[in-house]
Parts: C-alpha cells; structure tokens; sequence
C-alpha cells in the first residue's frame, strides 16, 4: 500500500469512528428520551461518555490525517472546499461539545434522581427535551453531514 | 481532510457511505448496551441497523452497477460483499438473540447478544479498512 492508500485508509476509519460514534450516541440519547424510570435514562446517559474516547479519537484522526493527505496529494492551499470542511468540523465539535454538556447536566440529575427513588420526573423529561440541547446536537449533526457531502463531490477539485 | 475516491458517482457512494457509518454506529451501541445488560435498549439499537444495512446494501449495488465492478474481484470488494451480504446473518442472530432476552431474561441470551454484536462489528471495521485502503 502506497502512503497515500494508509492515509487514506486512517482518515476514514476515523470518519467512521466519527460519525459511527456520534450516531451510537444520538441513538443512545434518543433511547433515554425514551426511558421510563431515570436510572434507565442515567444507565443509556453514562454509555454516552464510554463512545466519547472514539469519537474524539475519530475527530483528531480526521484533522490530522486529512490534513496529511491534503499535503500528500499536492491539493492547492486554496481549496475552498477543504477549508469550509475545516469551517464545519469546528462548528461540529463546538456544537457537539456544548449539547454535550447540557446532556452531562441531564444524566446529574437522572442519577440524582434515581438515587431519590427512581420515580419519574417532569424535571429530568425537561432536561432531557431541552430545545437548546436538541438543537446544538442536531446543528453538529448537519454539519458533519455537509463535511462528509465535501469530502465525497469534492466541489473545484 | 481530504477525498473519499477520485472521480466516482456523487449519490450511490454518498448513500453507501452514509448507510455503513448508521449502521457500524447502531451496532456500537447495541454492542454498548448489551455489555452494560440493557436488554430493551439492545433491541432497539439493532432495530436501527436494519434499515441501515438496507440502505448500504441497496446503495452497494447502485455503485457497483455505476462503476462497471459487476464482474471484479478485488479483495476489498470481495471483503466488503462478503461482510454486507451473508454477514447480515450475524446482524439476524444478535437481534433474534437481543429479542430472546428482552422476553426471557436469560443471561445467557444477553452474552449471545453481546458476542454476536461485537462479532459484527468487528466485521464492519475489516470490511471498512479493507474497502478504504483497497486491500488487494
């Protein structure tokens, strides 16, 4: 395999830990939207944090093994259409990252709660239906669409 | 960042691709929940590959028919048909498996569930790394 073909190889197998570990996440949370009791909706929360290490290890991988590539395959400095995947993967780990922490604040209080009885609460389905949160994460979702949409039409190149 | 492959149809590729990542994700999470004995959780997160491995699979053959690669072998191809293709029967054993434990209970349904879905995924990260570096 020449460079070009590892390199290759690594930038999408970390897109797929990317991607796969945020849909892994999204389908985890829309499971505790589900959740009857808040110890279930704490267990499907504290699951959310064991995907992190494979989603950042995806986005750290994707930066630097895409940028390797764009160097190894002599693409122009340039590139709007690099530049504006590079626009959208910041906007999709800001996004992500503060719908994160929303998300942190309802799994507090899914474990508070079930510690207090495990009943369930209009609180937690608030927390977990927060608008704010919902839509950060759906925003970091149609951004790391649109990157994936760049990276495979390749707009100029 | 950079290219996924040069020159190839925008659709059927963008479908595929999209289609493999929900499903290497839905299996993730099935294989998360079965391993922290969430039974009904497990079942649901299969329930999303399905439509998943559908779509991957329909989006397959469009590329396939698109590139003229009806005929070739190459390993990764091959690698990639077999893991899509009769590789879906380890995805029908975890959900009749995860199904079988969400009504029974039995422990030993739930370590079924856990080995075959961690068996699948591990098929999709070999048939993905093979068809991204083009194993030959």
């Amino acid at each position: 395999m020449s460079t070009a073909q590892w390199l290759l190889m690594l930038h999408v197998a970390s897109a797929f830990c990317f991607v796969g570990g945020s849909v892994a996440a999204g389908i985890l949370n829309g499971l505790a939207l589900r959740a009857g009791r808040p110890s279930e909706a704490a267990a499907l929360l504290r699951l959310i944090r064991r995907v992190l290490p494979l989603i950042f290890a995806g986005v750290a991988g994707t930066l630097v093994f895409g940028i390797w590539l764009w160097h190894e395959q002599g693409y122009s400095i340039g590139a709007a259409w690099i530049w504006v995947s590079l626009v959208l993967w910041a906007v999709a780990n800001a996004l992500g990252g503060l719908g994160g922490r929303l998300q942190e604040h309802a799994r507090e209080l899914a474990e508070r709660l079930a510690a207090e009885g495990d009943a369930p609460s209009p609180e937690l389905s608030a927390a977990l239906r927060d608008p704010a949160g919902l839509w950060m994460s759906y925003g970091a979702g149609v951004a790391t669409l649109a990157i994936l949409v760049l990276m495979i039409w390749r707009p100029g190149s | 960042m950079t290219l996924l492959a040069a020159s190839r149809p925008f659709w059927p590729l963008f479908v595929h691709v999209l289609g493999t990542m929900t499903l290497f994700g839905a299996v993730l999470a099935a294989f998360a929940t079965a391993l922290a004995r969430l039974p009904r959780a497990t079942f649901a997160s299969l329930l999303v590959a399905l439509p998943a491995w559908v779509v991957a699979l329909g989006a397959g053959h469009w590329l396939e028919h698109d590139e003229g690669l009806g005929g070739a072998s190459p390993t990764w191809l091959q690698l990639g048909r077999n893991v899509l293709e009769p590789g879906v029967l380890v995805l029908l054993l975890a959900l009749a498996a995860a199904w079988w434990w969400r009504s029974s209970g039995k422990a030993v349904a739930a370590r079924a569930t856990a080995a075959l879905s961690g068996i699948y995924l591990l098929l999709l990260t070999v048939a993905m790394l093979a068809m991204s570096g083009k194993w030959s």
